[in-house]
């Protein structure tokens, strides 16, 4: 859907530093989702652990560049990293123009897909996180 | 808010005491400046590719990779540091990266104005003066912390930091080192030597505790107190590692030398299946000019890549694939195994 001219798809799951979780059969596949994007201009480095790492929710497992400001990525679940964008090496600014497609970032092996439960999920709670949001980054 | 005027430390303390304040979740303003030159790169790149180690090592130069967004940079006891570490909860931040730098660069503006400088902050992050750059800063979010790094620029050693950047060639460092001097401001140029030398290392500190202080209220004379030392010390250990330093990034398809904001030098190679495209320019407000090409591939007229140079000078990347189409059917030109997608890749 759009929301003030950012698409945030509804049938996705987010977490409050804008990535969006995507379940994909035992794996969930994860980006930063358009207003993030748009807010950090061109991305230039992101950050691709190995896979095998372990990730606790809400804590730093990589960085993102754009703008000379070195971000952290924390994670949206408690799990493993199965894979990364290895795409995202060579060409970073995927995210910037596919965020929702070929600028996928990370797939993660969750320990408990019910976690997804704690992510911003459906129209009307991601529409009015979003607005909240949108209001925040405009002071 | 903790204050931290420690003036003049030992190279890597200029680097360590911030990370090591962020990492203990503390906050405060640190303003330093190194005692002895370094190289300082940001996290994101590959110092094999971005430095002259050879050069650096010889020289007795050390290099640094900061947990800091930015590029490659040669820092000495001419530049002033101001390094503002927050908490990431703190009310004062704003949550828009334009809206912070915007509203932390102000006291530097305010400063350089002060001195009679005509400094103006410059999306996203940059302060200058004219076209010139007067001000390097950077972000970076570590442990719980956000730090703001930055400098006031009383001097510039232009021909040190041309030296120390790895580069293709000779002729191209020579190019970063006039584009360096046309687009970099100093204190002192801006004043002359006389004014400068008036506005002490000290009287320049005092201003920033003031400009700042406006912003984040009055400062507490702070410390290196226990604590901090041994975090500090403790990230010496793993920061001046050779792990730490040497972290391969990226493809490293090139090089791209950040003089200013809208000012990029360049250097991209782009192999075809007619052989390998090289080109050194820049690209000004998102116009290429001074296109050089060379490689190995072969083209007919013999002034096919003079012709093609030409034909960029002025304009936007994107416009690339379109030059090159219009020269090969109005001027006849045929470079074997290299089409207008190639010319596009190189120069994207």
């Amino acid at each position: 859907m759009d929301i003030e001219g950012y698409t945030i798809p509804e049938n996705l799951y987010y977490d409050k530093d804008h990535y969006w979780v995507r379940p994909e059969g035992e794996l969930l596949c994860m980006g930063m989702n358009d207003f993030a994007q748009k807010l950090a201009g061109k991305i230039v480095f992101v950050q691709l652990p190995e896979p095998g790492k372990r990730l606790d929710a809400g804590k730093r497992f990589a960085k993102v560049e754009s703008g000379k400001w070195l971000g952290k990525i924390n994670a949206p679940v408690d799990g493993e990293l199965a894979d990364v964008n290895e795409e995202l090496e060579g060409n970073p600014g995927l995210i910037n123009e596919e965020c929702y497609g070929k600028g996928w970032m990370y797939k993660i092996r969750p320990d408990n897909m019910a976690d997804l439960a704690n992510l911003i999920h459906g129209a009307e709670p991601i529409r009015s996180w979003m607005l909240e949001e949108i209001k925040k980054f405009a002071k | 808010m903790d204050l931290y005027n420690l003036g003049k430390v030992p190279w890597d303390d200029s680097q360590l005491i911030y990370h090591a304040l962020a990492d203990l979740g503390r906050e405060g303003l640190i303003l330093l400046s190194p005692a002895s030159p370094y190289v300082c790169i940001g996290f994101h790149q590959n110092v094999e590719q971005e430095v002259d180690l050879a050069f650096c090592r010889q020289s007795g130069i050390p290099v640094f990779r900061r947990e800091v967004g930015g590029g490659a940079v040669y820092l000495d006891g001419g530049q002033l540091f101001f390094q503002l570490v927050l908490r990431a909860d703190n009310p004062l931040l704003p949550a828009a990266r334009e809206a912070f730098y915007r509203k932390f660069l102000e006291p530097v503006v305010g400063i350089y104005r002060r001195l009679g400088i005509p400094a103006e902050y410059k999306p996203i992050n940059d302060v200058v003066v004219g076209a010139r750059k007067i001000s390097g800063s950077g972000v970076g979010e570590i442990g719980a912390g956000v730090v703001f790094v930055g400098n006031l620029i009383v001097d510039f050693n232009h021909e040190m930091m041309a030296r120390v950047l790895k580069v293709p060639d000779e002729k191209f460092r020579d190019k970063v080192h006039k584009t360096l001097v046309g687009n970099l401001a100093t204190i002192r140029r801006e004043l002359g030597d006389a004014a400068a030398a008036e506005w002490t290392e000290e009287r320049l500190n005092a201003l920033m505790i003031d400009a700042f202080a406006s912003l984040l209220g009055p400062f507490e004379t702070a410390a290196v107190d226990t604590e901090l030392r041994s975090r500090a010390d403790a990230l010496r250990s793993r920061m001046l590692s050779d792990d730490w330093l040497v972290q391969r990034r990226g493809r490293g398809a090139g090089r791209d030398i950040r003089i200013r904001a809208g000012l990029h030098l360049l250097h991209r190679v782009h192999k075809a299946r007619g052989g390998l495209l090289r080109a050194d320019y820049e690209l000004t407000e998102g116009r290429l000019s001074g296109v050089s090409i060379s490689g190995d591939f072969f083209c007919y007229p013999p002034d096919a890549v003079r012709l093609l140079e030409a034909g960029l000078e002025g304009r936007r990347p994107q416009d690339v694939r379109e030059v090159a189409r219009n020269l090969s059917v109005r001027r006849a030109i045929e470079i074997p195994g290299v089409n207008e997608d190639d010319w596009a890749v190189l120069l994207a």
